[in-house]
């Protein structure tokens, strides 16, 4: 199929046709990860280079490929690389992170005041090449002096892959994943390293990074006292009956004042019920159910 | 500036005054059509209703063609009663006529009263999508809720600007719910301004409560409809469709009243995914925004 062609057929003018609102909620329904209609387009454009790599016509043709034809588990996974590709970066997610900081990390603070370990423990999840982490470490830096005076941080990074891990200890990173740096995180936190960047010690100091597969339920136990996880676009890729023992597991690790953070469109619906859906200036997280109804009790 | 001593001279000032906007002269007909039990309305009647405004005809057909009320292409009233029925154009009737109430400006003092225009026909679009997600019996009295919900706002901005400027920045400044700061700092809320312009303009009583009740819902005798404008707000004022900045708190809907009072009228809100609609509500954020800069800046 030619350039032209396959344009013609994945170019979004009109309503969008049937075949990419399946597309759309078969990767909702299988991953849990949601594009609305104003972001369409971009699963057109991802749907559209799968369809190239794969010499596939139409769109219809390209649903069956992720339903029916004996491939469908490995081009799911292909198009989720697809659709989640050049998200790693350094503040992702800044409404997130904004709501953390002004709302979260209060509440968290406000239920640790009888506690007398002043200790923070924060997991990334599937922290991959270190940005989430680094990220969490310089906005809990920017309190150190304020709210978070006297508080030990912890931030706990795990990820599967090696390499990605070797990335992240040492911190290196280039212009695409530092784009969205503001000049003040830029300076303060960074040194050049040659015509890239280097996260500053201070920074990496709060980091464990380790080796951890979600999967591993022996070593998930040991994963204990967390008051928040971050856990953003790493779901996706399992099928249902892993995600909800990586949810239980969650629900186990957090402490009962504790919050999950998921990616930017992810969704834990008919996932879980341990955890209830909250609403953030600007963002979502999930607390347990029962801290939900201690909080509505002492309304 | 003490709210009590205050609240009763603003309220005074704007029941008394003739600022508080007198409903469109294409409007009046066309809220008491919509509102009556009359079943299938006539698109006909509407259309003749909106042609004798030119300039609201022009607005409505402007707001046809936004992808929000779908993705026709739409050059009549003709043409759009066709594509989007009956009730779809006197839905984009009623929000043309309403938001052209809001002010153009707020005397400098420093809002820009677009944002007021975005929210309410913001809420009015995720009431009716909400609506018809939960099998809602009315989704288009739910869009004339949400669209209606904040017509206290408009009182406040015409009669009271300088003191509901103040209310606005305290709201601001604080990340609290702009009805918190209205309290501390005007005594009373656009909730009861909103009660007067609704009693003048003689609204329905379920409107009437929507105006008025929305942010205390138990007091409600149309507590549905009122709950479902509840939810719909805050989802909008925790969001992209909020008054132009976000309020620094975290809510749960589920304990929401209006969560508790809508799920015993409609079964399915219980199994609802409310992180899709929160997420598919991203989707009107655009469209929202570039069709009140163009039909309000022009």
């Amino acid at each position: 199929m030619t350039t032209a062609a396959l344009h013609a057929v994945t170019a979004l003018e009109g309503p969008p046709g049937p075949d990419l609102v399946r597309i759309r909620d078969l990767v909702y329904q299988v991953a849990g990860i949601f594009q609305p209609d104003n972001k369409l387009h971009l699963l057109l454009d991802r749907c559209g280079r799968r369809m190239k790599e794969l010499k596939t016509a139409s769109l219809r043709e390209y649903f069956e490929c992720l339903t029916v034809k004996p491939q469908r588990q490995a081009e799911l996974v292909a198009l989720l690389n697809e659709i989640t590709i050049g998200e790693t970066c350094f503040f992702r997610n800044r409404p997130q992170l904004d709501a953390l900081r002004q709302v979260v990390i209060p509440k968290v603070l406000e239920a640790k005041s009888k506690v007398p370990l002043r200790r923070l423990r924060i997991w990334s999840a599937g922290c991959s090449t270190g940005e989430e982490p680094h990220t969490l470490s310089m906005m809990l830096l920017e309190e150190a002096h304020g709210r978070l005076k006297g508080w030990s941080i912890e931030i706990l990074a795990t990820d599967l892959n090696e390499r990605s891990l070797a990335h992240a200890r040492n911190a290196i990173y280039g212009a695409y994943s530092t784009r969205h740096l503001t000049p003040h995180f830029r300076h303060k936190y960074f040194i050049p390293a040659g015509e890239k960047l280097q996260v500053q010690p201070v920074v990496r100091g709060s980091i464990t990074f380790s080796r951890l597969n979600l999967s591993d339920d022996g070593r998930m136990t040991f994963m204990k006292g967390i008051d928040i996880i971050f856990c953003c676009n790493v779901l996706i890729y399992f099928d249902l009956l892993s995600k909800r023992r990586v949810i239980q597991h969650f629900y186990n690790n957090l402490l009962p004042h504790g919050y999950l953070f998921m990616g930017h469109a992810e969704s834990l619906h008919g996932v879980s019920e341990a955890f209830r859906l909250v609403h953030l200036p600007g963002a979502t997280a999930y607390i347990k159910v029962n801290a939900a109804r201690r909080e509505s009790r002492r309304i | 500036m003490n709210p009590a001593a205050t609240k009763a001279n603003l309220l005074s000032r704007i029941d008394g005054l003739d600022r508080i906007p007198t409903m469109p002269a294409v409007l009046a007909p066309l809220l008491r059509y919509v509102q009556a039990p009359v079943e299938p309305l006539d698109g006909q009647r509407v259309t003749d209703m909106i042609v004798q405004d030119k300039s609201l005809a022009a607005q409505c057909l402007q707001m046809a063609n936004s992808p929000l009320f779908g993705r026709h292409r739409i050059d009549s009233l003709r043409g759009a009663l066709a594509g989007l029925g009956v009730h779809g154009v006197s839905d984009i009737a009623m929000s043309c006529g309403v938001l052209n109430l809001m002010p153009k400006d707020s005397g400098g003092k420093g809002i820009d009263p677009v944002i007021f225009w975005q929210h309410s026909l913001g809420c009015a679009l995720v009431c009716r999508h909400f609506a018809r997600k939960i099998s809602y019996p009315d989704p288009s009295k739910a869009y004339l809720a949400g669209l209606l919900h904040d017509l206290g706002i408009i009182v406040n901005l015409r009669v009271v600007p300088k003191e509901f400027c103040e209310a606005y920045e305290f709201a601001r400044a604080r990340g609290i719910p702009l009805h918190e700061a209205e309290q501390a700092v005007l005594g009373f809320t656009h909730c009861e301004s909103g009660r007067l312009l609704a009693d003048k303009w003689e609204l329905s009583n379920d409107l009437k409560e929507v105006v008025s009740l929305h942010h205390s819902l138990q007091q409600s005798n149309h507590a549905g409809l009122v709950a479902l404008v509840e939810l719909s707000d805050l989802l909008c004022r925790m969001g992209g469709l909020n008054y132009g900045y976000l309020e620094n708190r975290q809510v749960n809907l589920f304990e929401q009243t209006g969560f508790a009072v809508l799920s015993q009228q409609c079964q399915s809100l219980k199994d609802l995914d409310w992180a899709r609609l929160t997420f598919e509500m991203d989707s009107y954020l655009d469209p929202v925004h570039a069709l009140v800069r163009t039909i309000y800046r022009t």
